[in-house]
């Protein structure tokens, strides 16, 4: 799929479907005896609600002629405990409602995000990160409303509709049919506007999810924005966005809006039809017919449009829910494409060696990375990969971890091919320190035990003077408890490169993978960090990527990486004697110096 | 009239008790005083004058609204206790000071404390005119309302009962048009509102923004990125849900309410009176759901926020999460931001589950008043059994708007909430702004002095004591340890952050003088943490310059020597990298920011670090290519190799926030200090290189 930008919609078709709602049932299922008992509470509520005008119609029709205060009073206070029954039921259907709305609501959220761990790399490099936040985010709040008072209502209002049928069948059959006559006219509505209706609301997400990414980024690189004086022209794109989810908004509700008027219209020609036909039979003293007939079935029609009416919100909320939805579902069907293979069984523990067999990769169909490397590191060697930018260095530590499937080819580690173990016991044993540094919100003790949460204070304290990060932490305000956020903004980009560094450490690693590790780092605390490592590194193997030749000097096996294919491999005594490429990188650092 | 001559004593008693309370908070103030007291006296005089029952109904709502926009207000809260614990509580009175205090509040400047109900209602001014013509016809809508069950009276009085069919067609016919009358003015006045919502949005959401964008780095250093983001969507449609919805339909309730009772004045006046009992007792309970909800909606305010953070951080760190295999463990870290959301949802709900049925026993009691009352007085002579039977039929009328009370209290509150919470995320003024009358600058020479600069954050000495010179045109190098300021140092020059002390001066004018977009405009900065936006190769390179010309975004990514691997990528210019540059490598990343930074032609280019991952050989023509064009510019280059640095004219080494060697490279070298050590570690083995070499060659 070609890569999403902020101001790109994501486009998704697909009709309505109603698998979605059956998907959403599925949701419902575990709670349906909250569910049957909100419907029982709500019915039995109506039924005392049915109860009170008879009451009243009592005191008016008998009591009060009867003089009969003592009855009256008598009354009342039936009535006032009818009516704290009422409300009592009131409070336990509010109270069970939130409950299952909000429940499915997590269940559903949870399942998301469940999902996006599960999700690779090129999942969330193809698309604006704000896209997948505004799914778990705000598109399932959305769905709270819907679900929570929604449903219960609908199901509710259902019944109530079947009774008022039933009455109303009862009372004259033929007077039913004309005033059920609207229904089709409003399915005909419905099911002309749906289309548009729903494209519309497709478009509004879609609006939404566009402008959140672009608020997402905006607050990322405020930093860029702000020394490229760009805040004219980001608020000028920030309101194109905002200006479109607005109008997209106002398309779609203008559909929403449309149902109410449609309904209330329809009702009052069937009411016309019911008293101009009525009223006909009865001129003509058709048998069944009555006055009373007449006003009882009038009587009805009100009360049998007032259900559709709720039961038509419901349905405008639903289809507004669907393209949200829809998005989540999509989110959560998103086929996983690394994942262990049937039977996979746990990395035992590694002894570190690695080795490549025939290995061809590239991240689009068309576009070969890397073109059929073979390579064997023995357990405990160091290894070092230099090369151009872009040469595949770093698909190479990315496919020891297993974070691509191979296009074809093997890559075993201590002899077993590493896409016949589980995922999850082959990364543990790996520390890989990426190129890009991360800091999570939290402490900088947080962040070190990222990597191994059963870490102690003490342990996390040793990792961080491993490399050297131990003095600078100490000078911050609190020390190890120095709040950092995710830009990790307070600290620079050295620290936080020794910051991941203690993490992969903690992390006890049986493969350590340092990709650009201390590019941002001086050379003397390098130097005193290489010491701290050499004990740590002794018996495990290393992979080691650096444009800084004197930090890898050392390995046992360099390789030279060019277009995707190993051009050289040796020690550095070896390569140089070679005088082959890495002899000119080598010397091209020097180059510079023998200018003058 | 005895009941007018009574309020207006009660109103003086008022009067006297807030002139009282005035004068303990505002005796050094006296002219404020004295406009504060005439807005109160025509405020009182005003409301008295517009009458009893109506006005009793007008005074609930103020109530409702005021008390809890301007109940932090001290004066409020005094004149509140005076009246709760004087007893002497009395309608009229009261939303009269209330009106007085927003009235006067209005008069205050604008951005001058402002509480967050007068910054929204900033936006929502230019709306009312739309939204008083919204409630207007909504007026008639609700007036059209009653048309139709009228009419529906007469049809089986009249024309059924009655005989009349000869008016049947007509009724039939105003029925019709009624109704459809109806629809159109719904629909018209909810589109209005609906587009008042959303044009509010628009202008609040540029507003916000902006402001955003204006803030400094300390702003963000402080602050998540699920926070901020969480202002601009889900409270902004909390604000969105108010004023296309909440609005019209309390006003809706509200004139159901006094039509009602209007009505029941007409039939009997005791009838009317007695309904209004349940009035205070409505607004007690509104009073009490606003204050016990308001923390149950800040902690959900607070818990989405979390929530959004949690998300996005594991989003963003995605990389980070995998590598080390804590899937698992972010699941239980997000399970809690989940569960405590829900809990917060909950607890919410908790409350007003207690409230609704409050209301709605309320609602449902009124009936059994009526009836009961009406039915004894009835029996006893006092009121005729029509008048009872026409009171009983406006009593939906009463009951619909107590019922919906608890709900539109829930939504007002949620609304204040995020008011509130998007008001302080940007009340806070930026500490770094454009200073007043700024000087303008066209292009910088790039002249430029830093003497006795000194920066200090949070106590840590990051900078002390920084004094150095560069002439236009001159490269100057900066090494030193990691966290040694290097960075902050060009931050300081940016102005991203201020000096604590000293003065930097650019063609001798103190920075912090300049007209800080043009300060910025004039530097270039390449990142040492490079941040490419979610758009095309070129759009990103053209960053700074988004309307120049494709072939000035080639030539720049030729300086930077990207031109070639961008050729090489599937859709060359226009391919679209992720955030953060994923789906590069770090060298190219930092080749396309440098280009980035070039193509802005910059009179001063920092260069923080932006070769560190990439080859000697690329670093060694990029070195190349700049030489060639930066006669015309001032460089800053901070790096880690010495060969990024050798040719500089200046070279300054950083330790721990102080200068302590500079010089050019060879001065450097004979000074054997910290730089030469540096350059020892990296290079130490050229001379025995250069002997194998010989050896070799012999």
């Amino acid at each position: 799929m070609a890569r999403n930008k902020y101001d790109v919609d994501e486009t998704l078709q697909e009709e309505f479907n109603f698998s979605h709602l059956k998907r959403l049932g599925s949701y419902i299922k575990p709670y349906r005896t909250d569910m049957l008992l909100t419907i029982f509470l709500t019915t039995v509520s109506s039924a005392l609600g049915m109860l009170t005008p008879v009451f009243l119609m009592n005191i008016m029709d008998v009591l009060i002629p009867k003089r009969d205060i003592k009855g009256i009073v008598i009354y009342c206070v039936i009535l006032l405990l009818i009516y704290l029954a009422i409300s009592l039921i009131l409070a336990a259907k509010t109270t069970i409602t939130a409950r299952l709305g909000q429940n499915i609501i997590h269940t559903i959220r949870s399942d998301i995000f469940n999902h996006l761990q599960e999700l690779p790399f090129s999942y969330y490099d193809d698309k604006p990160h704000g896209k997948i936040q505004v799914r778990v985010v705000n598109y399932v709040n959305s769905l709270s409303d819907l679900l929570s008072n929604g449903i219960v209502n609908t199901i509710t209002d259902l019944f109530s509709l079947f009774f008022i049928v039933g009455f109303m069948l009862y009372v004259n059959v033929r007077l039913t049919l004309i005033s059920l006559m609207g229904l089709p006219l409003l399915m005909l509505i419905i099911f002309i506007i749906k289309r548009k209706q729903r494209a519309a609301w497709q478009q509004s997400s879609n609006k939404l999810s566009n402008l959140n990414a672009y608020i997402a980024e905006s607050i990322n690189g405020i930093r860029v924005t702000q020394s490229f004086t760009r805040e004219e022209e980001n608020t000028r794109i920030f309101n194109k966005l905002s200006g479109e989810y607005k109008n997209a908004w106002m398309k779609a509700v203008r559909w929403n809006f449309i149902l109410w008027p449609a309904i209330n219209n329809i009702s009052t020609w069937t009411n016309i039809a019911v008293y101009v036909v009525g009223i006909a039979w009865l001129d003509r003293g058709m048998q069944g017919i009555t006055a009373g007939v007449i006003i009882a079935m009038t009587g009805y029609i009100g009360r049998f449009w007032a259900p559709i009416n709720t039961l038509a919100n419901f349905y405008n909320s639903l289809l507004t829910a669907i393209s949200y939805l829809e998005r989540i579902f999509q989110t959560i069907d998103e086929p996983v494409l690394v994942k262990d293979c049937e039977g996979a069984e746990d990395m035992p523990m590694i002894k570190g060696e690695v080795e490549f067999k025939n290995v061809s990769f590239g991240y689009e169909d068309n576009v070969k990375v890397l073109n059929n490397i073979s390579f064997k590191a023995k357990a405990g060697d160091t290894i070092a990969i230099v090369g151009p930018t872009g040469a595949g260095k770093t698909t190479i530590i990315n496919l020891i971890s297993r974070f691509y499937n191979l296009d074809s080819g093997e890559i075993t580690i201590d002899g077993i091919d590493i896409s016949r173990v589980k995922i999850k016991s082959l990364r543990k044993q790996m520390g890989v320190m990426l190129q890009d540094s991360f800091t999570f919100s939290g402490t900088i003790m947080d962040n070190i035990r990222y990597g191994n949460m059963e870490a102690s204070d003490e342990q996390v304290i040793e990792a961080a003077k491993t490399v050297r990060a131990h003095d600078f932490i100490m000078k911050l305000e609190n020390g190890y408890n120095t709040e950092v956020n995710e830009r990790g903004t307070r600290l620079s980009v050295g620290q936080r490169q020794l910051l991941s560094f203690a993490r992969a450490l903690l992390a006890d690693p049986r493969i350590l993978i340092l990709d650009e590790a201390t590019s941002s780092i001086d050379t003397e605390t390098e130097i005193l960090l290489q010491e701290g490592l050499s004990r740590l590194l002794a018996n495990r193997t290393s992979f080691i990527i650096a444009h800084r030749l004197s930090t890898i000097k050392n390995a046992d096996c360099i390789m030279y990486v060019d277009g995707g294919e190993i051009k050289e491999m040796g020690t550095h005594e070896e390569l140089l004697a070679k005088k082959g490429l890495y002899y000119e990188l080598y010397m091209s650092q020097y180059k510079f110096l023998q200018k003058n | 009239m005895i009941n007018i001559y009574h309020d207006i004593f009660e109103i003086f008693m008022y009067l006297f008790a807030t002139i009282c309370s005035c004068l303990s908070e505002y005796d050094r103030n006296s002219w404020l005083l004295k406009s504060r007291l005439m807005t109160d006296i025509c405020c009182i005089s005003l409301i008295t004058i517009t009458g009893t029952a109506l006005n009793i109904i007008f005074n609930i709502t103020l109530i409702k609204i005021y008390i809890f926009f301007h109940y932090k207000e001290n004066i409020i809260r005094k004149t509140y206790s005076i009246i709760f614990t004087d007893k002497s509580f009395h309608g009229y009175a009261y939303p009269a000071v209330l009106a007085g205090n927003a009235y006067r509040a209005s008069l205050t400047k604008e951005g001058v404390n402002m509480t967050a109900w007068q910054w929204f209602y900033s936006f929502l001014k230019k709306y009312r005119f739309k939204l008083i013509f919204a409630l207007f016809l909504a007026t008639i809508t609700s007036i059209i309302a009653i048309v139709n069950p009228y009419i529906s009276g007469i049809i089986v009085d009249d024309i059924i009962m009655g005989g009349k069919r000869e008016i049947l067609s007509a009724m039939m016919i105003i029925m019709l048009v009624t109704t459809l009358l109806r629809a159109v003015l719904r629909y018209w006045f909810t589109m209005i509102c609906e587009k008042a919502s959303q044009d509010l949005l628009y202008t609040m959401r540029d507003h916000v923004y902006r402001k955003l964008l204006a803030q400094d780095f300390y702003y963000y250093n402080n602050s998540r990125t699920g926070d901020l983001m969480s202002r601009q969507t889900g409270d902004m449609d909390a604000i969105r849900h108010f004023v296309a919805w909440v609005i019209y339909n309390s006003y809706e309730n509200i004139l159901l309410f006094v039509i009602a009772l209007v009505m029941m004045f007409v039939v009997d006046w005791r009838l009317a009176l007695l309904m209004l009992t349940v009035l205070p007792l409505t607004a007690l309970a509104a009073f009490k759901q606003m204050n016990a909800v308001k923390p149950a909606f800040r902690n959900i305010r607070k818990q989405f926020s979390s929530l959004n953070t949690a998300v996005q951080e594991n989003i963003s760190g995605n990389r980070v999460v995998k590598a080390f295999a804590k899937e698992e463990f972010e699941k239980s870290k997000f399970e809690q931001e989940n569960d405590a959301y829900r809990e917060a949802q909950l607890k919410a709900a908790g409350i007003w589950k207690l409230y609704v049925p409050i209301f709605e026993f309320l609602a449902n009691v009124l009936s059994i008043v009526l009836y009961l009352i009406g039915g004894i007085m009835v029996i006893r002579g006092d009121m005729s059994m029509g008048k009872l039977v026409t009171a009983s039929g406006f009593l939906w009328m009463l009951n619909m708007p107590l019922r919906q009370a608890g709900w539109l209290t829930n939504d007002v509150q949620n609304f204040l909430t995020s008011v509130d919470k998007i008001y302080q995320s940007i009340a806070v003024e930026p500490g770094i702004k454009n200073p007043e009358n700024a000087i303008k600058i066209d292009r910088l020479r790039g002249d430029i002095e830093f003497s006795h600069v000194g920066y200090t954050l949070d106590g840590n000495v990051i900078l002390e004591d920084i004094n150095f010179h560069v002439k236009p045109g001159q490269t100057v190098g900066i090494v030193g340890p990691t966290g040694s300021g290097k960075s902050t140092l060009m931050n300081l020059l940016c102005r991203f952050y201020d000096a604590s002390s000293g003065e930097i001066r650019v063609d001798g004018t103190d920075i912090r003088k300049m007209d800080l977009h043009d300060l910025r405009d004039n530097i270039g900065m390449a990142m040492q943490d490079v941040f490419l936006f979610s758009d095309t190769i070129e759009g990103n390179i053209a960053y700074g310059r988004p309307d120049c010309s494709f072939d000035e975004v080639v030539a720049a990514a030729k300086i930077a020597n990207a031109h070639d691997f961008i050729m090489q990528m599937p859709d060359g210019y226009d391919t679209i990298v992720g955030e953060r540059g994923v789906g590069l490598s770090g060298g190219q990343k930092q080749r396309i920011s440098l280009a980035r930074a070039l193509l802005k032609k910059p009179a001063i280019l920092i260069l923080d670090d932006t070769t560190s991952a990439v080859d000697m050989e690329t670093e060694a023509q990029i070195q190349k290519e700049l030489n060639s064009l930066k006669d015309r510019q001032t460089v800053f280059i901070i790096a880690h190799r010495i060969s990024s640095i050798k040719d500089a004219d200046l070279i300054l080494v950083l330790d721990q926030g102080r200068i302590i060697e500079s010089g050019n490279h060879d001065e450097l070298i004979k000074k054997k200090g910290y730089y030469y050590t540096v350059f020892y570690h990296q290079y130490g083995d050229f001379e025995q290189m250069k002997g194998r070499e010989v050896a070799s060659l012999g």
